[in-house]
């Protein structure tokens, strides 16, 4: 490898579908992304706190404002643009709309891909075990008891569906 | 942020050649946390970063010794010491210490090395980790060194790492018979930094406490063994009086930094307080087996 490029060619899969990109060193991965005009994961506070820009790497979630795009070289990306590429809502995004979980919607794909997280670990979280996990999770229109909510409503349709 | 080199060295060896260097806009790149925030601010401009996630599986594993003790890969992110089963029974508290650290998705990618190198004081994990009687293994160009956790840090944001040193793994002694609990107390918001963090350890027998570790951290310069604390708890009964002239040496001892969090006299009520709590939780919560 030549040691003085700032700027690197990247090949990863991006919702499914393998993509490439020329991303410079500096560029975090929530910019990367609005390359692929993917506007879901947003940066809000860029210091880690608040989910806004929450994004799913090799599975595991992370904070795309604190992410150096080229470290996603070879890696899955999911984001919430790919949740309903079936054409259907996922059952957490069902329920964040059953329950009314958002004002602005800001905050909502973070919250809604740290739900999917949480309920894929912990199919049936109690409330504390839901807030410990969302705590990194900000929402400035303060629609967290229906969040709350929303989270216990996805994990039962998802048991019931794992059940049926 | 501006354009910098970001490297990937595939082997420890390569890593320290690159970081062999005067140059202190070459740094090592762990989960980038720290780092990130600093660059974002423009604290810290990288030339070159040196990503450490490619040197090896094995920096990132955590074993328990058949001694009782743990060796943790500099690697493992903090999601994984919290998971790990292993740390959940050698050292529980420093698993349940994780699930107030930030949050999930700085603990996803978040290193126990980048976490002990920043030098941060209000952070968790030093503390904990130096009254466990925690080491750090060292590897540099001159070869490898151990270091105490306690002695890690030289100043505010200082470590004692030299040119080209890289931490690669924790070590924890035998945890069996020590009794240990973390507390800390925030006084802005429940996710600020802490004005204060007391970790303890104390090994009873007997009733009696035969040893004891006690460690004030973020109300401190840097963090710090309270030596005359400990003196007042050794070879006493584990009980209310003791700990009550343990909080009182503490509290003479500490030397407090004011800050927006709390003056220096509120801190050290602080520390009286939650040191009788830490100690009384240790109590509470039992020996390591
Ligand atoms: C939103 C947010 C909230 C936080 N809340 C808390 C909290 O509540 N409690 C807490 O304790 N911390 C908290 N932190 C801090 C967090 O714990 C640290 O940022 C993290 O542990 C640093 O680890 P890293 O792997 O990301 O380090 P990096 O950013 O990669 O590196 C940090 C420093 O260590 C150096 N370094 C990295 N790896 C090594 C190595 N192996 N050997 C030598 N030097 C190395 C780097 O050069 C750099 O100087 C928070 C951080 C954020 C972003
Ligand atoms: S914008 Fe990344 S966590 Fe807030
Ligand atoms: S719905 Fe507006 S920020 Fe959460």
């Amino acid at each position: 490898m030549d040691a003085s490029e700032t700027v690197k060619k990247i090949r990863f899969t991006l919702n499914g579908r393998p993509v490439s990109a020329t991303v410079e060193s500096h560029v975090d991965l929530v910019d990367l992304l609005r390359r692929f005009d993917l506007g879901g994961a947003r940066e809000s506070c860029g210091q880690g706190l608040c989910g806004c820009c929450t994004v799913v790497v090799d599975g595991v979630a992370m904070s795309g404002c604190l992410t150096l795009a080229q470290l996603v070289d070879g890696k899955r990306v999911d984001t919430i643009e790919g949740l309903d590429q079936t054409g259907a809502l996922s059952p957490v995004q069902q329920a964040f709309i059953d329950e009314g979980a958002f004002q602005c919607g800001f905050c909502t794909p973070g919250f809604v891909l740290m739900t999917h997280q949480l309920l894929e670990r912990n199919p049936d979280p109690s409330e504390p075990e839901i807030r410990d996990y969302l705590a990194g999770n900000l929402c400035r229109c303060a629609a967290y008891p229906e969040i709350i909510r929303a989270v216990k409503s996805a994990a039962s349709r998802m048991r019931a569906s794992a059940a049926a | 942020m501006r354009g910098f080199e970001l490297v990937h060295p595939g082997s420890l060896a390569d890593a320290i050649g690159l970081l062999d260097t005067d140059d202190d806009t070459v740094r090592p790149f762990s989960g980038g946390t720290a780092l990130m925030l600093m660059m974002k601010t423009g604290v810290f401009r990288p030339s070159r970063l040196v990503h450490l996630g490619r040197i090896g599986d094995a920096y990132s594993e955590i074993t328990a010794s058949p001694a009782g003790g743990l060796r943790i890969g500099a690697m493992a992110t903090l999601s994984a010491l919290e998971h790990s089963p292993e740390v959940i029974r050698v050292a529980p508290v420093v698993a349940r210490a994780m699930t107030r650290l930030a949050n999930v998705r700085v603990r996803n990618v978040a290193c126990v090395g980048g976490n002990l190198a920043h030098g941060d004081p209000h952070m968790d994990l030093p503390p904990v980790l130096a009254a466990l009687g925690g080491s750090v293994s060292v590897a540099g160009p001159q070869g490898t060194r151990d270091v105490a956790v306690e002695k890690l840090f030289s100043g505010y944001y200082e470590t004692v790492l030299g040119r080209g040193e890289l931490i690669t793994d924790v070590v924890l002694p035998s945890q069996r018979g020590w009794s240990s609990a973390y507390l800390k107390c925030t006084t802005r918001s429940a996710d600020d930094w802490p004005a204060l963090g007391v970790a303890v350890s104390l090994r009873i027998e007997g009733g009696a406490i035969s040893e004891a570790r006690v460690v004030v951290s973020a109300a401190t310069e840097i963090l710090t063994r309270l030596t005359t604390a400990e003196s007042a708890l050794t070879g006493a009964a584990a009980d209310e009086s003791t700990f009550a002239r343990a909080c009182e040496a503490a509290a003479a001892e500490a030397e407090m930094v004011e800050d927006a969090r709390g003056s220096a006299d509120y801190k050290t009520q602080l520390l009286r307080v939650y040191l009788r709590r830490a100690l009384t939780q240790a109590v509470q919560d039992g020996a390591v087996s």
